[in-house]
């Protein structure tokens, strides 16, 4: 289906006029943070930072703990990743593969809870991690926990793995029953290794939306060192009002790492993305 | 057919009163149903104190005047009363109502427009499709700090809208704009998502359909209309889905642009809640919760209802 040369070349022309307009913002952002106060908005605009300064992002780690949000989205996205990897694919597996009274049943329950929508539990979970914390200072409000425990249940994640390990054949597990194995051991040695592309998927999804979740570490965190990234950034830009030359040097340490381990594992994201949307 | 044999003998096997034949018949009978429910039991009990027990209190308060301070008094349906009534409450039902149709309205037309083009075999493709996919993974409190300054008086929005001779204005700050350019930026941060899906979906309909059409004398309108667009049926309905429920609970583009200003003109049904949070109307909070609840519930029932019809 090749066009005639003009069409072909307006399609060209269509291209790249809006990759310049989804990649000229990013740019503006990398640009700006390099900026000295004076040069933000100069007129004409300086499309190349003359001379360019690192003083903003010195700036930004004095006005904020940046290195402490960026430790903390770490511990964060990897924890709630690795929680729901193993929570999901064990339930999974159980709805997937095993015979146990209840588990329709149960399985449904889980379901309609992806009907409701996050802000329905917001205050409630605010009031519990209240409570929580009078219990135990290393529960609760502003604390890891806090931060985690919400995320621990993906329903979703259940929903994607269940489709990947029912396509498991039943042979092979049942013959590995037949020798003596536990279903642990099959979940561990059998299921994981063969819903792998599932569970990459998942990890997938996962991080990406608790990486640049917003709304609950914004409720549940109350200083200064316990905020994640986004967060930080969004009370950054609130402060900083004037100065958009720091809060540009934040928005970078804050996107950067994830567009940089998007570009490295760019196949695997959009296969991974696409394969939980078209089937 | 091992399982339901392993399960017989645990069930009529005698009950001895020695602790190892116990043991044994433990074990032998966690391999059956007892492993099932050990294995979703972190996962439940995760949903019963995070999502389970929440959502029932969030329905109970939403039909009391709770406060967090006082214990909560049953007020019957005022909550939801009021908020019919309310002016604040219905002005940020509209301009939710706006965002959703204006967004997704734009973006996942975009979204396929931007698969169509790529899907034409241009060389440099993978590098298009990585322009229009960064934004999807940053996360919406950057898209909007860009944008933020972008749409500033002396931005440069208004440097290049007046090169290009269109009218400028603080974007942000101007009632009738600011919705519109928080739109925008939702749109711009999103449709990548949907182009890529959209394309993955177009590559997966079989080249047989689009030679077939040929020979019956199609013009490239015609194969998208007639090939194309019922090959992505399914995706449409997912993309619409996910996209209608996200747009609906706009919240973190508002906080860090406008925060719902100027004079509530970007003022949406999250923020709100947000806000009534904040000043402690936990029992109008939790109404407004359960009302996006319902509305979006519903708004996927018909959604797929529509959908199935034209099978």
């Amino acid at each position: 289906m090749r066009q005639r040369r003009p069409v072909r070349l307006l399609l060209y022309a269509i291209a790249i006029v809006t990759s310049a307009i989804m990649i000229g913002p990013l740019y503006w952002m990398l640009a700006t943070s390099f900026k000295p106060p004076g040069d933000v908005f100069a007129s004409p605009p300086k499309w190349i930072p003359d001379p360019w300064t690192l003083a903003n992002y010195h700036d930004v780690f004095t006005l904020l703990p940046f290195g402490r949000f960026f430790i903390n989205s770490v511990i964060v996205t990897l924890s709630i990743v690795a929680v729901n990897i193993l929570f999901d694919t064990a339930a999974a597996y159980a709805f997937a593969k095993l015979r146990f009274p209840g588990r329709d049943f149960l399985f449904f329950l889980l379901l309609i809870t992806l009907m409701v929508p996050f802000q329905v539990n917001l205050i409630p979970l605010f009031r519990i991690m209240v409570a929580l914390h009078h219990v135990s200072p290393y529960l609760g409000v502003n604390t890891y926990f806090g931060l985690i425990a919400p995320s621990a249940i993906q329903v979703f994640g259940i929903f994607l793995l269940r489709q990947y390990i029912r396509s498991i054949p039943d042979e092979i597990l049942d013959s590995a029953r037949v020798d003596g194995a536990s279903e642990f051991k099959i979940l561990r040695k059998i299921v994981f290794p063969l819903a792998l592309p599932g569970i990459a998927t998942l990890a997938i999804f996962t991080f990406l939306s608790a990486w640049n979740d917003f709304l609950w570490p914004l409720i549940v965190t109350q200083t200064d060192q316990m905020r994640t990234l986004p967060v930080g950034l969004a009370l950054l830009a609130r402060k900083q009002e004037i100065n958009w030359g720091d809060t540009m040097a934040g928005t970078v340490i804050t996107a950067l790492p994830m567009i940089a381990v998007f570009l490295v594992l760019q196949r695997r994201f959009i296969e991974g993305l696409t394969s939980g949307a078209i089937r | 057919m091992v399982k339901a044999a392993a399960r017989e003998t645990t069930a009529t096997a005698p009950r001895g009163p020695a602790a190892a034949p116990v043991m044994r018949r433990l074990r032998r009978r966690f391999r059956g149903s007892g492993s099932g429910y050990v294995l979703v039991l972190p996962a439940m009990l995760a949903a019963i104190a995070f999502l389970y027990v929440p959502m029932a209190l969030s329905a109970y308060w939403s039909f009391t005047d709770f406060n967090g301070l006082l214990p909560p008094r049953w007020v019957g349906l005022a909550n939801y009363r009021e908020l019919a009534a309310d002016p604040l409450f219905l002005q940020a039902v509209r301009n939710t109502a706006v965002f959703v149709l204006l967004a997704q309205g734009i973006g996942p037309v975009l979204g396929l427009a931007s698969a169509a083009l790529l899907n034409n075999k241009l060389r440099f493709r993978g590098l298009f499709r990585t322009a229009y996919f960064i934004p999807v993974m940053t996360s919406l409190v950057v898209v909007a700090t860009i944008w933020k300054m972008l749409l500033n008086s002396n931005g440069l929005v208004n440097v290049i809208f007046g090169y290009l001779h269109l009218p400028t204005t603080s974007w942000l700050s101007n009632p009738s704009t600011a919705l519109p350019s928080v739109i925008a930026a939702s749109v711009w941060q999103g449709f990548g998502f949907e182009t890529v899906i959209f394309l993955a979906a177009m590559q997966a309909i079989p080249r047989e359909y689009y030679e077939a059409a040929m020979v019956d004398g199609a013009n490239a309108w015609g194969r998208f209309r007639h090939v194309t667009l019922p090959g992505l049926r399914r995706t449409i309905i997912f993309v619409y889905v996910i996209g209608i429920i996200q747009a609906s609970q706009v919240f973190d583009q508002v906080f860090v642009m406008t925060q719902g200003g100027p004079i509530e003109s970007t003022n949406t049904v999250v923020n709100e809640l947000i806000n009534r949070f904040n000043s402690l109307q936990l029992g109008q909070a939790s109404a407004i919760a359960y009302l996006l609840a319902v509305v979006l519930a519903f708004v996927s029932f018909v959604q797929i209802r529509v959908f199935e019809r034209r099978d």
